[in-house]
């Protein structure tokens, strides 16, 4: 039964192609109107998003009242309200994702290349913990920033978001510094080269889109976290946009539904162009191959 | 340098940026949560932090709330993670596969603007689109449907919006999987007359046994803490509805200022997490992680 | 290779000390500054805009004095969790702060404020303010925490077109629950198409459903939550039963909205927005405060609100003496327990609430004046048609017993309303389960009280 497992040419792949998506018939046409429900279904929530954006004293309602205008993003686009606290997210998730980062690759490298029981549990140990909502960290980590008047720090800030999207940065990484040979490494160690120089010159060089990836992610996550700038930040010019989109919530409780699908918009841009801009600079390189294993 | 040298530098070494920063800005704040959790200390209302051992988690024994919680957060898990992103995950990478980049690209790029869009803007949509004038009632009005389905149906409101919001992460996993799988094993079997779904079953999942299994516990973790989603859409209502343990949590912790009692629920939440991962480990037999 | 590694251990080092030091910036003269905390959110910029002014009034006449402000742009709750945060740090413990009346017993009682009575003591203004008003902050030792900014009432907004319709003779003013009941079953008779009455009740309005729903009715009765005598919360009473019939009457004849659109979290804005503006609505038991919507930089700009709407006082329960009920919430200035200098930190409230600040910031925020003297003027009582109406209830206004476990109360009086108005429970097992709730929550049998 067993085919001969040689190098596949196009043309066999093409058959493979065939066989597990097929090209004509009916199951064809299944699988077309399979992914059309599916892309209306994922389409449908931005309706109201969209609509209400460009409608003058929008509700909630989804009516289209015919009567469109860009006050609702004139009105949010000034520096308090948008400029200001979308340049704080992106300090703030960029610093974040860039020190994940470095971190991240310095950790999975141990984890990756000298696999020991010691590196096995941390592993594991600090990947549950992301099973513990962040609430329940939050008081006691205030009260330590304030101790040592952290708070209002942004760089302060930045590291422990950092601390806290280590655990999964670090588990990505590895998987994708599994995926480069250490055999491409010991050629360099047996010339005497250390572990840092072979990581930087070797390994790493390989592992750029999977860099990214992790880059991409942490900056994604980080750029909705609204819980943990508002409590470490003092002053109000240092909240990012994930904080002050709750000022469309007025007051007793009136919220203003026009601007703040503006804001929501203007707010989910950066990190949506962001994903597709990498995408696109690395194709499908781009993509969670060797990121996620085991 | 030898390697040997080299290797215990490495092992050391390598990790202190890492250690670092959990250390010094994790690792603290932790125990002193894992302690408080056996204390009775409140955010407000009280000045005493007195230790009262178990008495949080026998409160919690029972607290009728806090089960309605718990078999809240079990069903969201499962309904959303485990059910939700991973078969529709994995549904959309296979029905992707081999499709041209013009489908390619318009359907996992609709399905991961869904994922980027930061948490509250998820929520505010899910909740207009549900709302008795939103967009979905404007479209069952025609066949005579509508109603506020945050209201008659919370649960389910929130498990759909989560599997929105969370299915671009494992689409990408199975992707990433699926690419992996050698076509010519397909293609031996389709010789021996396997139909599509045998295939399936036979060949393709068992081979990307490993990566179900890790992501299975990723979105897990993910879910079980998941608060901001359900916050925005329902606050947790109609009464407790959709009061899944990360609600009620900040309920108990915010609200009422019982932060002993609140952080007590947090470790249940983190040994359930370990469970439902041992659990995974086991069931799909992967031998070796 | 040993060095590398010595170096990143370092420079992590580094950066964290560094960061350190960023954050103690304000290390200078700590003694002669002076912290504020306080609510800045969405509309409610009044008190940011005011203590600017007050910041520099306050270092003219207190030279070597910084003043130094620090808002908190959050939601109620997350203010709340923020500044809580804030108190329980010495170091991070601001020296004034806008409490919510809601608050300042926990927060009394938590150790984060300090009894200012020697203080108000000296101060000529402080006998300018009603009975009720300096009641706000006493706590039950008798010691008062705080000065009051302003208060909100509440009444029944209702729509004379649309009684005039029903054929109900305007101005409306009915003299106990059943003249609105008769009312508000007129109008579903003849006005259909029209909300005839909203109370906010459930869970889903929160605070709104306990204060302007549930505390309206039951404090028209005889009964109370709390009783001050004996200090014990009131867990059984026919006042309370009462009050359920009266939520469960108006839901199950539909008198009130469905209860898929009154649970709805965003329902305020809805009634405010949308329904009483277009018509739809026409008796709202609701706030002081609604009239901010519907001016021309509100939510929903509508001038001629005050000729659509009129008021009327909230009747107690059979008219019994004093005729009419009102709930006041409000907002206090407190001095905290941790501030070095309390005298600085008190004379920077009695600046920011001198009379002409007081009346320009009650204007301003739409808040109800608790200063006789600011609610006599001509400027304040001429700023809003509504006004006068609303400030004179704070004769008759009650305040909510506002202690630790109140959260946890209100929340099982939310719970009640929203099981007899959906039809779940009758209104003698959801007052049994409110029981219960109420013990559990208030600590103990000795902590509780059945009334008669």
């Amino acid at each position: 039964m067993s085919a001969p497992v040689v190098a596949v040419s196009s043309r066999e792949r093409t058959i493979a192609a065939d066989l597990t998506s097929p090209r004509r018939g009916p199951s064809r046409i299944a699988v077309w109107i399979a992914l059309v429900i599916i892309a209306i279904a994922f389409f449908l929530p931005f309706v109201w998003l969209i609509i209400a954006s460009i409608q003058p004293g929008a509700a909630l309602s989804a009516h289209i009242s015919w009567h469109f205008s860009a006050r609702n993003f004139k009105d949010v686009l000034n520096a308090d309200t948008v400029y200001r606290p979308m340049l704080n997210s992106f300090i703030i998730s960029a610093g974040t994702a860039l020190i994940t980062v470095a971190a991240a690759v310095l950790a999975a490298y141990p984890l990756s290349r000298y696999r020991s029981r010691f590196g096995r549990i941390l592993m594991y140990s600090i990947l549950f913990s992301t099973g513990l909502p962040i609430t329940a960290v939050m008081v006691p980590v205030y009260t330590m920033y304030s101790q040592f008047e952290l708070t209002d720090s942004v760089p302060a800030l930045i590291l422990f978001m950092a601390a806290s999207s280590l655990p999964f940065a670090i588990w990505m990484m590895k998987n994708f510094m599994d995926g480069v040979p250490v055999s491409l490494e010991e050629a360099a160690w047996t010339d005497g080269a250390g572990w840092l120089r072979s990581l930087t010159r070797i390994v790493l060089p390989l592992m750029v889109p999977g860099l990214t990836v992790v880059f991409v992610f942490t900056f994604v996550l980080q750029w909705g976290n609204f819980f943990v700038p508002f409590i470490l930040l003092q002053a109000p010019e240092s909240q990012p946009a994930s904080v002050t989109i709750y000022t469309f919530f007025s007051n007793y409780g009136q919220v203003a539904y026009g601007q703040l699908a503006a804001f929501a918009i203007l707010y989910t841009a950066p990190v949506v162009l962001l994903y597709s801009a990498m995408s696109r600079v690395f194709g499908g390189a781009f993509s969670l191959t060797g990121a996620v294993k085991g | 340098m030898t390697t040997a040298t080299a290797s215990r530098a490495a092992r050391f070494g390598a990790y202190v940026p890492a250690l670092l920063l959990l250390g010094v800005f994790f690792a603290g704040p932790l125990l002193w949560s894992v302690y408080s959790a056996f204390t009775n200390v409140a955010l407000t209302g009280s000045s005493s932090i007195d230790f009262v051992g178990l008495a949080n988690f026998r409160t919690m024994f029972h607290d009728r709330q806090f089960w309605n919680s718990l078999w809240l957060t079990l069903l969201f898990v499962v309904g959303s993670a485990v059910i939700g992103q991973n078969t529709l995950g994995l549904l959309i990478a296979l029905l992707l596969k081999g499709r041209g980049k013009l489908a390619r690209a318009l359907v996992s790029g609709l399905v991961i603007a869904a994922w980027t869009v930061p948490e509250t803007v998820a929520g505010f949509c899910w909740y207009s689109f549900l709302h008795t004038d939103g967009t979905l009632n404007a479209i069952l009005h025609r066949v005579g449907f509508s109603q506020n389905w945050l209201y008659t149906t919370p649960m389910l409101a929130v498990i759909l919006a989560n599997v929105w919001r969370g299915t671009a992460f494992s689409m990408l996993v199975y992707q990433a999987a699926l690419n992996d799988v050698p076509p010519e094993l397909h293609e031996a079997a389709s010789v021996d007359g396997a139909s599509a779904w045998q295939r399936l079953r036979r060949v393709t999942l068992p081979l990307i046994r490993r990566s179900i299994v890790t992501n299975l516990m990723l979105i897990t973790l993910q879910t079980l803490a998941a608060f901001g989603l359900i916050y925005v859409m329902t606050k947790g209502g109609p009464g407790t509805k959709s009061s899944t343990t990360p609600i009620y949590m900040y309920q108990e912790s915010f609200q009422f200022y019982k932060l002993g009692y609140g952080t007590a629920m947090a470790l249940v939440l983190l040994v359930i997490g370990a469970i439902f991962s041992l659990i995974y480990v086991r069931l799909i037999k992967v031998d070796d992680l | 290779m040993r060095n590398r590694i010595v170096l990143a251990a370092l420079s992590a080092l580094t950066v964290v000390a560094a960061t350190a030091g960023c954050g103690s910036s304000s290390g200078d003269a700590k003694s002669k500054t002076v912290t504020i905390a306080y609510q800045k959110f969405g509309a409610f910029i009044q008190l940011d805009q005011q203590l600017k002014d007050v910041k520099a009034e306050y270092e003219k006449a207190h030279p070597g004095y910084t003043v130094n402000l620090q808002p908190i742009e959050a939601a109620e709750n997350d203010y709340y969790t923020k500044l809580s945060l804030m108190n329980r740090s010495p170091k991070s413990a601001p020296d004034v702060m806008y409490e919510d009346t809601f608050l300042v017993n926990t927060d009394i009682q938590a150790g984060f404020l300090a009894p200012i009575d020697d203080y108000l003591k000296n101060w000529p203004d402080w006998s300018q303010f009603t009975d009720a008003a300096k009641n706000a902050a006493k706590a039950q030792d008798g010691k008062t925490y705080g000065v009051p900014m302003g208060t909100d009432t509440r009444a029944l907004w209702y729509n004379p077109a649309l009684f005039k319709k029903a054929g109900i003779p305007v101005p409306w003013q009915p003299t106990n629950w059943n003249d609105i009941l008769t009312a508000a079953r007129t109008i579903k008779q003849k006005v259909p198409g029209v909300t005839p009455l909203n109370v906010y009740s459930g869970k889903g309005a929160g605070e709104g459903a306990t204060m302007q729903g549930f505390e309206m009715l039951l404090y028209g009765t005889k009964n109370t939550l709390y009783d001050d005598a004996s200090k014990k919360w009131v867990v059984s009473s026919p006042g309370f039963n009462d009050s359920l019939n009266f939520i469960k009457t108006i839901f199950d004849e539909k008198l009130a909205p469905k209860p898929q659109d009154a649970l709805d979290p965003n329902w305020a804005t809805t009634v405010s927005t949308q329904l009483l503006p277009q018509n739809k609505l026409a008796i709202d038991l609701d706030g002081s405060w609604i009239n901010q919507t519907w001016v021309s930089t509100g939510q929903k700009p509508w001038p001629e609100w005050s000729k659509v709407l009129a008021t009327a006082a909230m009747p107690t329960q059979n008219g019994e003496a004093p005729g009419k009920i009102s709930m006041s919430g409000g907002w206090v200035l407190s001095v905290g327990s941790h501030a070095k200098d309390k005298k600085a930190a008190f004379d920077l409230v009695t600046t920011m609430l001198n009379r002409e600040n007081t009346l320009k910031y009650d204007i301003g925020a739409s808040q109800i004046a608790e200063r006789n003297d600011v609610a006599n003027d001509p400027r304040y009582l001429n700023s809003n048609p509504t006004l006068k109406f609303f400030t004179d209830l704070v004769q008759v206004t009650k305040f909510r017993p506002a202690y630790p476990v109140y959260p946890q109360i209100s929340d099982a009086v939310q719970v009640a309303m929203e099981s007899v108005m959906t039809g779940q429970a009758q209104p003698d097992a959801a007052a049994k389960t409110f029981a219960d709730q109420a013990r559990t929550a208030a600590g103990g049998d000795d902590k509780v009280m059945t009334a008669q």
